[in-house]
């Protein structure tokens, strides 16, 4: 009774409402029970713990330079990447398949990876270290509060990180403004330049590029903000001393939770978070409007005559764009030169040696070794996939009903529900686990696959993203016609839907895989409190231990150098597989 | 479709297989031990252990000393592991007052009494011990650019403005254990008008660095170092908190050259031991205890300074002579008078002064 009401009135199978709301839940019950917790411990309530933020230690400051580098990040990548995103999109490029892929590159690389690669890079021995840039106080430090910053930052460290963040954020403002340069018919340029209001650079920039470019540039910059903004291993790495948000609800989140103890960091935990999620939903509000304004001007023409009409680029673009992607490899082959790397007796300068990789593979000296940390992280990374594909599924399946039905409210609001973890960030989503969870039921700290509960919380939203349109795009005839055949169930499905998803659900799969093998904030929160070695995490254990002993800095660089490797292997095959059929791609 | 169904199940619930048990009773008897990054462990020295009393050895890992505490603390009513090792003497009071730990039966009577006099109770064992307090820059304090401080109070000098880096007490051991040296330095010094936090004060006054751990101020902002050679250096601080046995390990590992040395004022250094102990409500005491013998047998304590870079707990121990270990450390001429007691009962107050003193 209750389910032919239920699929008459909203089409969707009692279960499938069990799975949305069971997915919801996962998202959200973590992260109830968490801020339960710490209410609890700490006798405040959420709305009081926001209004002691600023009496927390070391708030204030976090957020001012949580504002500060995700500012300047923003505006550099901008700099940077709109005229390579114009450029991109603008001319027929040989080869830009490649050249996106490896611009795209760094937002999949896994976070510690960017992290020790900049090191090098700017340390001894680095390229950035050898024009002159580097982390030595003697040539670049800006220390005194009245010249720069309270308590100083080092130019040195603040420019790795700047630069770091423009790295992994350039495929964004490639992967907004491209599509809007390449579409535009190029007719409109050339008539525009006819007309009074296009007779110079600034004002066509006036009158056509600023309004068609803007909202995508927007929704660019806005992104960036909000990554630089929760930015954790690479403020942990290359600004050490200096604290975002995101960084001191790391280092506070261990001690978090426990009755009687430490209070005041339950406190501050409590109160950091709450205005950080304040402020995440905030710049996420922001990133819809524009992203709604973007999709309006995002009808436009057919970008391979567009391109065709408009030639080849430039000499000088192909040489800066030719820059900024070498450029953006530097960090990957500089993590490779330092695992071979090691210091000399003191005043001998470096040699090369293999007795990093040596080191990482025995994993001697209480770690786990290379090839154990590979086996655990594949595990996680296994069922991250096998939980979060089939349930992104049934979520996507269950949204695209809902609004084929025509309950485009229902559908909406259950889609942003399932998208909370997405709203609040990785170190938030480990705190669910942790505080939410362990402190409420510590028998969990036996559960060994724990670790891949919060890249579940944290893939889920991106599944769904990724199936969702890919379901609206297929043409209801083709089930019309499955069922006119009278096939089986299984070849109904396949022929309906399961052949039209197959490349999406591949790229799903693949970038699941890729971002629990990289993920780093919760797990570095979850894994700190128990057993459970990933690959990521123990090239932080290892580049954190004392390095009296030489070989410690070059294991950690063997063993970031592997994640980089598999990482890429996996990425590698989901192109192979999403691409065997011949796709069309400019 | 069945059949695809029931494949898709086994995918499903495979992961969850490790949570059903189904050992038998054949296998070997498992110890869990919650310890931080002890680089002392080996593989070689666990599996020893292993061959030798027939229980496996499991590592739960914490961030470190005071990840341990929390970690026991938070499961308390359910204990997770049989043994904490690296709980310190400033964070063991904390334990013992929770009746986080349970009595062992281990013959402490091969230690020396320097090991045994922040504890000598029936719950918890010293394993390792080492003296922390200031190192300097030799290349830098020479005299002539910089003195070599006869008084905590000269480090509140301009010439000291901005060269000093401490890691924070709230997150950091060495810290937490420098902060308590300090208390007891200047409860005894000529002044008796100021107290440590006064100095901490100055000292954030004058530009002290303050880091969350050790790694970071020893690594990247003190001068005399390994930290030159490692990538992220900036070299800022020509003083810093580590151990007086950190210029030894510097030589040991640098073939006998280092430009760092310890600064040994009596009252600044502290005595930190490091314990280990059954944790109360422990399922494999047996082993547990077993592994407690172990750790203090002659072949695994020994060799301490060369696999944990810290001082034996044995009676009669020394420092390697080996590429200038022993020549390069420092014996402190009078390590701070605070006890254990005393360290539980305030320091949470302590740790609430420094933060108004360094805000």
């Amino acid at each position: 009774m209750f389910r032919t009401l239920s699929e008459r009135r909203s089409g969707l199978h009692p279960a499938q409402w069990a799975l949305l709301l069971g997915v919801i839940a996962l998202g959200v019950v973590p992260l109830t029970l968490a801020a339960l917790r710490l209410q609890d411990v700490t006798e405040t309530s959420m709305l009081g713990a926001l209004r002691l933020f600023f009496e927390q230690n070391g708030a204030q400051e976090a957020l001012r330079f949580s504002m500060v580098e995700a500012v300047a990040s923003t505006v550099l990548t901008v700099v940077i990447g709109l005229p390579v995103a114009w450029a991109m999109g603008r001319y027929r490029w040989k080869r830009i398949r490649l050249q996106r892929t490896l611009l795209y590159l760094p937002f999949v690389t896994p976070p510690v990876v960017a992290a020790v690669g900049f090191l090098a890079m700017f340390s001894e021995g680095g390229w950035v270290h050898m024009i002159g840039l580097d982390f030595r106080s003697a040539q670049t430090n800006i220390t005194k509060p009245s010249e720069w910053y309270t308590e100083g930052v080092h130019f040195g460290q603040f420019s790795a990180l700047i630069l770091a963040h423009t790295w992994f954020n350039i495929s964004l403002m490639i992967r907004f403004v491209e599509p809007v340069v390449a579409q535009l018919d190029p007719s409109w340029e050339e008539q525009l330049r006819l007309l009074p209001g296009g007779q110079t650079t600034l004002r066509r920039f006036r009158t056509l590029w600023a309004p068609m470019l803007g909202p995508a540039v927007a929704v660019a910059a806005t992104y960036t903000f909000f990554f630089s903004f929760t930015s954790f291993a690479l403020v942990r790495w290359l600004t050490p001393g200096r604290h975002t948000l995101e960084s001191l609800l790391a280092d506070l989140g261990g001690s978090a939770g426990i009755e009687g103890y430490r209070t005041d960091t339950s406190l501050a935990v409590l109160s950091i978070a709450a205005v950080q999620m304040v402020l995440m939903l905030l710049m996420l509000w922001g990133a819809g409007r524009f992203e709604r304004k973007h999709s309006h001007v995002l009808t436009l023409n057919d970008e391979n005559s567009n391109r065709a009409r408009r030639g080849p680029p430039p000499l000088r673009w192909i040489v800066g764009v030719g820059s900024v992607v070498a450029l953006s490899m530097t960090p990957y082959v500089s993590v490779i030169l330092a695992s071979f790397r090691m210091r000399g007796d003191a005043g001998e300068g470096f040699r090369w040696t293999l007795a990093g990789w040596e080191s990482a593979i025995a994993g001697d000296r209480s770690t786990i070794s290379l090839v154990e940390a590979i086996g655990n992280s594949l595990t996680y990374a296994g069922i991250t996939v096998l939980v979060a594909l089939p349930l992104g599924y049934g979520v996507a399946s269950a949204l695209t009903t809902l609004r084929k039905r025509g309950h485009h409210k229902t559908a909406g609001v259950l889609d942003s529900l399932c998208m909370i973890p997405l709203s609040v960030s990785a170190v938030v989503v480990g705190l669910g686990i942790v505080v939410g969870m362990l402190r409420w039921y510590p028998d969990l700290f036996r559960f060994p696959y724990l670790p891949a509960l919060p890249h579940i919380m944290l893939v889920l939203p991106f599944v769904i993203r990724l199936l969702v349109p890919a379901m609206e795009r297929i043409d209801e005839i083709y089930a019309q016609q499955a069922q006119l055949l009278q096939l089986s169930p299984f070849r109904t499905w396949w022929h309906s839907k399961g052949a039209f998803l197959l490349p999406t659900m591949t790229m799903a799969a693949s970038l699941c895989l890729a971002f629990s093998l990289g993920e780093f904030g919760a797990s570095y929160l979850v894994v700190r409190v128990g057993s459970w070695d990933t690959l990521s995490i123990l090239v932080d254990t290892v580049a954190g231990r004392p390095k009296f002993d030489p070989v410690v800095m070059p294991t950690a660089m063997a063993l970031a150098s592997m994640l980089m490797l598999i990482t890429f292997i996996i990425l590698g095959l989901n192109e192979r597989l999403r691409t065997r059929g011949g796709t069309d791609d400019v | 479709m069945r059949k695809i169904l029931f494949v898709l199940s086994l995918l499903l619930t495979a992961p969850l297989a490790g949570c059903l048990d189904f050992s038998s009773e054949d296998e070997p008897p498992v110890v869990r031990i919650l310890t931080y990054d002890i680089t002392g462990f080996s593989d070689e020295m666990l599996s020893t252990f292993t061959n030798q009393t027939g229980f496996e050895i499991e590592l739960v890992k914490a961030d470190d000393a005071g990840g341990i505490l929390e970690q026991l603390l938070q499961t308390q009513d359910a204990p997770q592991v049989d043994l904490a090792i690296g709980l310190d003497n400033t964070y063991l009071q904390t334990a013992l007052d929770a009746e986080l730990l349970q009595e062992h039966s281990t013959d402490v009577s091969g230690l020396s009494s320097a090991a045994l006099e922040p504890y000598n109770g029936p719950f918890a064992v010293p394993f390792d011990r080492g003296d922390v307090c200031l190192n300097y820059d030799e290349s830098r304090v020479d005299g002539e650019n910089l003195s070599v401080p006869t008084s905590l109070w000269d480090l509140t000098e301009p010439e000291w403005d901005g060269l000093a880096a401490f890691p924070s007490p709230l997150t950091s051991s060495p810290g937490r254990a420098f902060m308590t040296a300090t208390v007891d330095y200047f409860e005894n010094d000529d002044n008796g008008t100021t107290d440590a936090f006064d100095w901490w004060e100055a000292m954030a006054e004058n530009g002290a660095i303050f880091t969350s751990g050790w790694t970071e101020a020893y690594e990247i902002h003190y001068s005399g170092g390994y930290g030159e050679w490692v990538e992220g250096h900036i070299g800022d601080a020509a003083m810093t908190v580590s151990y007086c046995h950190s210029p030894g390990v510097e030589a040991y590992y640098s073939s006998n050259w280092t430009k760092s040395t310890s600064l040994t004022l009596p009252r600044a250094t502290f005595h930190q031991v490091e314990y280990a102990a059954v944790v109360a409500g422990a399922s494999e005491i047996d082993g547990a205890n077993a592994f407690l013998a172990y750790l203090l047998s002659e072949d695994v304590n020994r060799n301490m300074p060369e696999n944990n870079l810290m001082q034996s707990v044995l009676v009669d121990a020394t420092w390697p002579e080996t590429d200038g270990y022993a020549h390069h450390t420092d014996t402190p001429e009078l390590n701070a008078e605070i006890t254990t007691q005393r360290i539980g009962q305030d320091m949470d107050g302590w740790l609430s002064s420094w933060q108004d003193a360094t805000q």
